[in-house]
């Protein structure tokens, strides 16, 4: 049976030439599973939020969306609020009360239900999503991923009949939205609940989804299930930008040419490898490790604490950048990553041990010096460094902090948004762009500051996998001129492809740094999807490219040989 | 200390109102005296211990910085002690000193209990019970203001990492902190769609909207509520029919021993000393659970259960 049946739905927002969607039709039967995926700017949300009538934006509508067989328009205001579920993308701003306790309640509240009932479904539904440990805690202490969860739980209470989410990881870390994903998945299930997803990361939602959504300039590309969807976009343009996001088995299936069905998680993806390749050539010869004399930072045994009272952050950090070279930090929540950058950026300060930067003590730095041609922290959320009207203006401040000549000025920005491709966004407001627009336009102004070394804090969260592979091209571009980064992330997909050295920050210290081949094949869980697909063959293969290149050595190497056997 | 913390905020907000009532109103050492020992010894009840020392090297000088100075400025009283610039010095004036310095320092103890116990959200539960839109938008500022409080410290340090306004000098500060306000106003604005997104989503706005709060009015608050409307009604009592009427000036009036006096002192003592008695009640009933479980036993209720330990 269907519960929601879409025909002919367009939709345009005002003073817009293009049509936000374009004739879209199809339906979504009871207990499905749906993932929704695009570029961004594809239509996924607009077409989310026409499904909430209450969410809808304002707009020229055509066709119709009809609701177990009701038309949305004729639906009822109860049954409209309460079976629809619908997840926002940002954890925090979805919250709307101080207590946890008020904020599953809030919905039932406003139903109207009496506080026995009331009573009742909460207590269900912090059991069910395992809330009761922090029921009755301030929402303002919660993690992200918690945040996170307590929404999706407040919309449980309500007992919807179908959820819809937009993109409710993308603000998580990793551990966190694999664990938002596996409740959807339980929800999904258990419960018999009719999800619609909007991913970006489809690494884990990709094989779970019943159907997948394929999105373009408003129009369905492809809606079938995931293992044809893969294959069948590769087919439509080789080049696709979505073809980056699609999970590491699906893209080395993708890279080689094999009739068979296409591999969606690692462990089929390990079967997949198995069964058509050897291992004839089992590593790829990589470059070895080399490096300029000149340190650009240094850390020796620091240690930090935020308060006198407080445990110590971190404890004995020791680590150095080369000049030129690429550094990223990984590791969990909470041990210390950020805490390192800020005291690079010299915004905290070490109680104990040395920073050096540019081998001069950071305390030796007086005033803003540090800033000038030497340090720039771009932080997690780049909102956070636009304070204007518009992006322009936000340059054209900090050249000014800086120094530059009038004509200098105008030539530089021209320079650094051509080179980060952000030239049509500079009249934009900076809350207006999407969220890899507003990574490369904080990552612009940083550039502004012609810094020496660069710090980078969780460069891909919430980004889509096109703007990635992007962002890795601007990085590159940035170490071609002398630039040192250093990249704090969870990303260990990105990290694998960008670094040069990656280390792995735990309990306050880093305890292993390496080259990213060694690195994470040394490691059997912390290490890119790839990698686990291939291990049991591949010695150093790390990324999907690594992989892929790995496999057609061998079946060239094989090939006489099989001809032997069968011929 | 949570015993008397989990009563119902109606009965708590009554108890408070009762003892701030007479401790505010009356002039009577002997009340005053109960009043201030039992704030104190409740304010030590819900403090760490540290903090009791702390409080005393702040409440014992003010105590007699007000002792003092009320015989410094007041000179009336029928009993000089001496003269100072010319000035009698009255033993009236004196005592009177030292019953206003004993209130005020009791009040604001008693105040820190109510502080300690009625947090935001009993407080909102009763305000809620009334206006139940005001609650809503206290609940929803109280939870807005830590944020925003977190959002501008990271607006100042990403400019500060900038070399932005990086010195300390107070211009430099003070178009710092206007640049990133105005700032804020507009991530606040932004903010504020998604959060009525999801108060929309969730059905704000429809009509009959109820009121959930996590407090339950049971029969220990009954009879909390009554002993305090109880004893209230007898300290009044005494005051109606001025068996505990006290004044300084011009003479101190001696204290009256009737037995109406006595039972309004009594009761008042019990009054204060309520939420202590509860504590050491409930720490007593504690203890005799513990000593009814066999040592090696663990403190789940399963083994508190004297059938199975039987049977072991």
């Amino acid at each position: 049976m269907n519960l929601l049946e879409i025909e002919n739905l367009s939709f345009q927002y005002p003073d817009t030439e293009k049509k936000a969607l374009d004739n879209i039709s199809f339906t979504v039967k009871i207990g499905e599973f749906v993932v929704i995926c695009g570029e961004s700017g594809c239509g996924k949300t607009t077409l989310l939020k026409m499904l909430k009538r209450e969410l809808a934006p304002h707009g020229e509508k055509s066709g119709s969306i009809r609701y177990h067989d009701v038309e949305q328009a004729e639906l009822d205001d109860r049954t409209a609020a309460c079976e629809i579920g619908y997840v926002l993308q940002n954890p925090e701003n979805q919250v709307v009360t101080d207590k946890v306790w008020h904020e599953l309640a809030f919905g039932l509240e406003s139903l109207g239900f009496p506080t026995d009932v009331i009573r009742r479904r909460v207590s269900e539904m912090a059991s069910y999503f395992g809330i009761q440990t922090w029921f009755r805690k301030n929402t303002n202490e919660l993690s992200g991923g918690q945040k996170q969860m307590l929404n999706l739980a407040s919309i449980m209470v309500m007992q919807p009949k179908i959820l819809i989410l937009d993109e409710p990881t993308s603000q998580l870390d990793p551990i966190a939205a694999a664990d938002f994903i596996a409740t959807l998945q339980k929800l999904n299930r258990e419960l018999g609940l009719t999800i619609l997803l909007v991913e970006h990361r489809l690494e884990e939602v990709f094989p779970i989804a019943d159907r997948v959504m394929m999105m373009e300039q408003g129009k369905i590309l492809l809606f079938d299930r995931p293992e044809k969807v893969g294959t069948q976009l590769r087919d439509i343009r080789a080049d696709h930008h979505m073809l980056a996001g699609l999970p590491s088995a699906v893209r080395i299936f993708n890279a080689l040419e094999v009739k068979a069905p296409c591999p969606l998680t690692v462990k089929e993806g390990r079967d997949f490898l198995s069964e058509h390749f050897g291992n004839v050539v089992d590593h790829l010869d990589i470059p070895p490790y080399t490096h300029r004399d000149e340190v650009a930072l240094e850390m020796k045994n620091v240690w930090f604490r935020y308060e006198r009272d407080l445990p110590d952050v971190l404890r004995g950090v020791t680590f150095s950048v080369y000049e030129g070279e690429t550094f990223c930090i990984l590791g969990g929540n909470g041990t210390g990553k950020t805490t390192t950058l800020s005291v690079l950026a010299g915004l905290n300060k070490a109680y104990r041990g040395k920073t050096l930067i540019g081998g001069k003590k950071i305390g030796e730095y007086k005033g803003s010096a540090l800033y000038r041609h030497n340090v720039a922290l771009l932080p997690q959320n780049p909102q956070t460094v636009f304070l204007k009207k518009t992006v322009r203006e936000d340059f054209q401040e900090i050249c000014k902090v800086m120094e530059y000549g009038k004509e200098e000025r105008q030539t530089l920005i021209e320079e650094t948004a051509g080179k980060l491709g952000i030239s049509h966004l500079l009249d934009k407001h900076p809350y207006d762009l999407s969220g890899g627009e507003q990574q490369k336009a904080a990552l612009a102004k940083m550039l502004l500051l012609k810094p020496k070394i660069l710090l980078l804090d969780e460069l891909t969260k919430g980004i889509d996998a096109h703007s990635k592979e992007n962002l890795s091209g601007i990085l590159c571009d940035l170490k071609a001129d002398g630039i040192t980064i250093v990249i704090v992330t969870h990303d260990v997909e990105f990290a694998a492809v960008n670094a040069d050295r990656c280390a792995l920050f735990f309990d306050g210290e880093i305890t292993s740094i390496d080259t990213p081949a060694a690195f994470f094949s040394d490691n059997n869980f912390y290490t890119t999807a790839a990698n686990r697909i291939a291990r049991h063959l591949y010695t150093n293969a790390v990324t999907c490219e690594d992989v892929a290149e790995l496999c057609r050595l061998n079946s060239i190497a094989q090939k006489p040989e099989s001809e032997a056997v069968y011929g | 200390m949570n015993t008397f913390a989990s009563y119902h905020p109606a009965v708590l907000m009554l108890y408070f109102i009762a003892v701030l009532l007479i401790a505010m109103f009356t002039q009577n050492p002997v009340l005053l005296a109960l009043a201030l020992l039992g704030g104190v010894s409740f304010c030590t009840l819900l403090e760490r211990p540290k903090d009791f020392l702390h409080n005393m090297a702040f409440y014992i000088p003010l105590f007699l910085m007000i002792a003092i100075t009320n015989p410094l400025f007041s000179h009336n009283g029928v009993t000089p002690l001496f003269f100072l610039n010319g000035n009698p010095v009255t033993l009236e004036a004196v005592l009177y000193g030292l019953d206003i310095a004993a209130m005020l320092v009791a009040v604001m103890y008693w105040f820190k209990c109510y502080n300690h116990i009625m947090t935001s959200e009993k407080i909102l539960f009763l305000f809620g019970k009334v206006i139940p839109k005001l609650s809503l938008l206290l609940s929803t500022a109280l939870r807005f203001v830590p944020l925003f409080k977190a959002q501008i410290k990271k607006i100042h340090q990403a400019q500060k990492a900038m070399g932005l306004y990086a010195s300390n000098s107070y211009v430099d500060k003070l178009r710092s902190a206007v640049r990133v306000f105005s700032a804020m106003l507009t991530w606040s604005l932004e903010n504020a769609i998604d959060t009525g997104s999801s108060m929309k989503a969730r059905g704000y706005g429809l009509k009959g909207r109820s009121h959930f709060a996590l407090f339950r009015f049971t029969a220990r608050d009954g009879l909390l509520s009554g002993a305090a409307v109880f004893l209230l009604a007898l300290v009044l009592l005494g005051t109606a029919l001025k068996e505990t009427a006290f004044s300084f000036y011009p003479r101190i009036t001696a204290l009256s021993a009737s037995p109406i006096a006595i039972l309004a002192y009594l009761a008042f003592g019990l009054l204060v000393f309520l939420p202590f008695l509860l504590e050491i009640v409930e720490n007593m009933r504690w203890k005799a659970l513990l000593s009814s479980v066999p040592k090696h036993g663990a403190l789940s209720l399963s083994d508190a259960t004297p059938g199975k330990d039987d049977k072991k």
